[in-house]
C-alpha cells in the first residue's frame, strides 16, 4: 500500500528532514510557528518553519563538515530541548541513520546501543559526558561527541556544537532521497539478548503523515502537543514527523510531569489536539477534581493515547472530567506508525484497541500459522508491506527474519478480535515488560543485577500495576555469606538506575534460595510470575531447581 | 559535616554525578535523572543515610531540595 497521493512529492523527494522544513516553507509556511517551546522553568521560545529549515540545515552542514556520509549512524542523547529537533531533522537531511536515546539511559544501556549500531557520532551535553567517557574505549567507531552546551571544543573528538554552527551556512540543499533510504533507528527491548535497533526508511513519512490526519485528526490550524519523549518511537513519528509533515504547530515542554503545569499548558497555549500516555492519564486521575475545574480547556478538541492499553476507567474519567473521548491507538517501534486504532468516526468500545486502519491487514493467528476466528485469543499479526514497516533489526538480519512467519509479521502481542472487528489486547507472547509505555527487557535487568556483589542468581518479571500497567519485579538469590538488607536493596536499585535506566529499576525485590530454571538453564519467568501472583505455575516437570 | 553536605553526597551517589551541588530552591528539573522513579531511590538513600523515616504524607509535600532539607533537620532534632 502506498500513500503518495496524501503527501505529494512530485520530484521523488522522500527526505523526512526536507519534508518537515523546506517543503513547508515552499508551501508558504516559512513564517508560521512550527514549535512553541516551553522550558522546564517556564522559559519560552517560538520557532517558525523558516527557523526549523535554517537550524536543521546548519546542523546538516556541520555533519558534512565533519566528514559524515550518508548511512553513517548518528545518535541524539539529550533531554527534550530545541536542539534535539534541529539535529534530528538536520541529520536526516544529511541522510544519516538517526537514532534517539532516552536521557535516563545509563552507561550499559548506552554501550549496548552505540556499540551495536557502530555509531559514528553522538550529540549530548556536558553533564552526560561522564557516562560516555566511561565507555568511550569500547566504542572504536565513534569518531566524535558533540556537546550542545560547550562554548569551545574540549578535545579533538569532543566538540562544541555552537562553535561548529558558527562556521557553517544556514542553507543546505537536501539531496534527492529515494523512499527506501534508511532514516530513523530506534532500539527496542526483547525478552532475550540485547536490545535490537529497528531501522526505518524515509518512506515511513507517508504513513506517519496519513495517520496524523486520520487518527490524530490534525488540521492546518491545530495546536498539537505530543508529550512523548523523542527516545520513544511516538516522540519521533508523532512528536516530530507526522505533524510537521502537515505544517502543524506543535507545543513541546521540557519539564517533568506536573498535573497543574500540564493543564496550564493545555489552556494557555490553546492546545487543540493532545497525544499522551495511559500512565500520565492515570496519574491525572489521582488528582483532586478541583484542579481541573481551574482550567478552561474549551479549545481542546481531540485526545489520543498510546503506549499501554487504555483501561475503560480512563475513558470514563475523560468523558466526565474533560468532556472528551480519549482515543486509544496501538503501534510499535517496528511498525513506525499507528496500525490498529480508535479514531474519529469509529464508535469507541472502552478497553478496545479499535480496528485496523484501511489498508492494514491484521489477524489473530495460532502458533502454527492458522488464522483464528473471532473471539479467540492468539498472536496479533500484521500482513507485511505497510509504508512505515521497519526494514531490519540493524546488524541482526537473522532476528529480523524470525519476526516473520507464515506470511505475517508477528507483533509479539496477543489479542482477540470481536465480531465487530475490534481488537482487544490480551498480553505479550514473550516476557517483555511494558512499564509506563516503556518496554523493558528482563534479560537486561537480570544481567545487570548479577554484576552486584553478593547476587548469585536473578530473575525478572513484569507484574500488574494500577498506575504503570506493569511494574518490574526482581527475584534474587544471594551468594553464601550475604544477607538481604536495605543497604543491598539500595545498592541494586542504584546500580540498575545508573547502569541501565530508571525505567528498568525494579519496584519490588523478592529473595529466593534459588531462581527456578529448566534443565538447559533458562530462567523460568513463568514460574516466578505465577509464584508472585499466587497462581498455579502449571507444568513444572522440566524445572531443574 | 553539615546536613546539606551530607545530603549533597547522597544526591551525588544516587544520580551518579560528582558535579551536583544542591541548593534549597533546586527541583527535579535541575538535576539530570531526577524523575519519579529515581525519586524512590533518593528517598530510600536519605532514609538510610540519616537513619530516619518519612511517612507518605511528608513525601507528598516535598517540592524542592529545601523542603527535603527542612524535613531531615526536623527529624534529626
Amino acid at each position: 500500500m502506498t500513500n503518495e497521493r496524501l503527501l505529494p512529492t512530485p520530484d521523488g523527494q522522500y527526505n523526512i528532514g526536507h519534508i518537515c522544513t523546506r517543503l513547508q516553507c515552499d508551501r508558504g509556511h516559512a513564517s508560521k510557528t512550527a514549535m512553541r517551546w516551553i522550558g522546564a522553568h517556564g522559559e519560552q521560545a517560538e520557532y517558525t518553519f523558516g527557523d526549523l529549515e535554517r537550524e536543521s540545515s546548519r546542523f546538516a552542514n556541520v555533519m558534512q563538515s565533519l566528514g559524515f556520509v550518508p548511512g553513517d549512524v548518528f545518535f541524539i542523547f539529550l533531554p527534550k530541548m530545541p536542539e534535539v529537533f534541529f539535529a534530528f531533522l538536520g541529520a536526516l537531511k544529511s541522510r544519516l541513520i538517526t537514532g534517539t536515546l532516552f536521557s535516563n539511559f545509563g552507561e550499559e544501556a548506552l554501550l549496548d546501543r552505540l556499540g551495536d549500531a557502530e555509531a559514528k557520532g553522538i550529540l549530548t551535553r556536558k553533564s552526560y559526558l561522564k557516562k560516555l567517557l566511561r565507555i568511550r574505549e569500547k566504542l572504536p567507531t565513534l569518531k566524535c561527541i558533540l556537546l550542545v552546551d560547550a562554548a569551545e571544543h574540549q578535545a579533538a573528538d569532543i566538540l562544541s556544537l555552537p562553535a561548529l554552527l558558527r562556521e557553517v551556512s544556514a542553507e543546505f540543499e537536501t539531496p534527492l532521497t529515494p523512499a527506501e533510504t534508511p532514516s530513523v533507528l530506534h532500539y527496542t527491548s526483547g525478552s532475550t539478548g540485547k536490545p535490537k535497533g529497528a531501522l526505518h526508511r524515509h518512506r515511513s513519512v507517508l504513513l506517519q503523515h496519513r495517520t496524523a490526519a486520520e487518527v490524530l485528526d490534525l488540521r492546518p490550524d491545530d495546536i498539537f502537543w505530543c508529550t512523548a519523549d523523542h527516545g520513544w518511537v511516538t516522540g519521533t513519528s508523532y512528536g516530530i514527523i507526522g505533524p510537521w509533515s502537515h505544517g502543524v504547530t506543535q507545543v513541546h515542554f521540557g519539564g517533568a510531569y506536573d498535573a497543574a503545569k500540564w493543564f496550564e499548558i493545555l489552556e494557555q497555549y490553546g492546545v487543540t489536539v493532545w497525544y499522551t500516555a495511559p500512565t500520565a492519564l492515570r496519574m491525572l486521575m489521582r488528582e483532586e477534581p478541583a484542579l481541573f475545574a481551574r482550567f478552561n480547556l474549551a479549545k481542546l478538541r481531540h485526545i489520543c493515547s498510546v503506549g499501554e492499553p487504555l483501561n475503560p476507567e480512563v475513558i470514563h474519567w475523560g468523558r466526565k472530567v474533560l468532556g472528551k473521548d480519549i482515543y486509544d491507538t496501538w503501534f510499535q517501534t517496528e511498525t513506525g506508525a499507528i496500525m490498529i486504532t480508535n479514531r474519529p468516526g469509529l464508535p469507541i468500545k472502552p478497553g478496545s484497541m479499535g480496528t485496523p486502519l484501511a489498508g492494514i491487514e491484521a489477524a489473530i493467528v495460532r502458533d502454527d500459522g492458522e488464522e483464528l476466528p473471532d473471539n479467540e485469543q492468539g498472536n496479533l499479526c500484521l500482513r507485511p508491506g505497510w509504508d512505515s514497516m521497519f526494514v531490519s533489526y540493524f546488524h541482526h538480519e537473522d532476528i529480523y527474519r524470525q519476526k516473520f512467519k507464515h506470511g505475517w509479521y508477528m507483533t509479539g502481542d496477543t489479542a482477540r478480535r470481536d465480531s465487530d472487528g475490534y481488537y482487544w489486547f490480551m498480553g505479550r507472547s514473550d516476557d517483555v515488560i511494558n512499564t509506563a509505555g516503556h518496554l523493558v527487557s528482563p534479560f537486561e535487568v537480570e544481567s545487570a543485577l548479577l554484576e552486584v556483589e553478593g547476587i548469585a542468581e536473578s530473575g525478572v518479571i513484569g507484574a500488574p500495576d494500577e498506575l504503570l500497567w506493569e511494574k518490574v519485579v526482581a527475584f534474587v538469590a544471594l551468594k553464601k555469606g550475604y544477607a538481604w538488607n536495605s543497604d543491598l536493596e539500595l545498592k541494586l536499585r542504584l546500580h540498575i538506575s545508573n547502569r541501565v535506566s530508571t525505567t528498568a529499576t525494579p519496584q519490588e525485590f523478592r529473595v529466593l534460595e534459588h531462581i527456578p530454571k529448566n534443565k538447559s538453564g533458562k530462567i523460568m519467568r513463568r514460574v516466578l510470575k505465577a509464584q508472585y501472583l499466587g497462581q498455579d505455575a502449571g507444568d513444572v516437570s522440566t524445572l531443574d531447581i | 559535616m553539615t546536613t546539606i553536605e551530607k545530603l549533597n553526597g547522597i544526591f551525588r551517589t544516587v544520580f551518579d554525578n560528582d558535579e551536583i551541588n544542591i541548593q534549597p530552591e533546586m527541583t527535579a528539573n535541575d538535576v539530570d535523572g531526577w524523575d519519579s522513579l529515581s525519586h524512590v531511590n533518593l528517598i530510600l538513600a536519605i532514609e538510610q543515610g540519616f537513619g530516619i523515616k518519612f511517612n507518605q504524607r511528608e513525601l507528598m509535600t516535598f517540592k524542592n531540595v529545601g523542603d527535603l532539607l527542612r524535613s531531615i533537620e526536623s527529624k534529626l532534632g
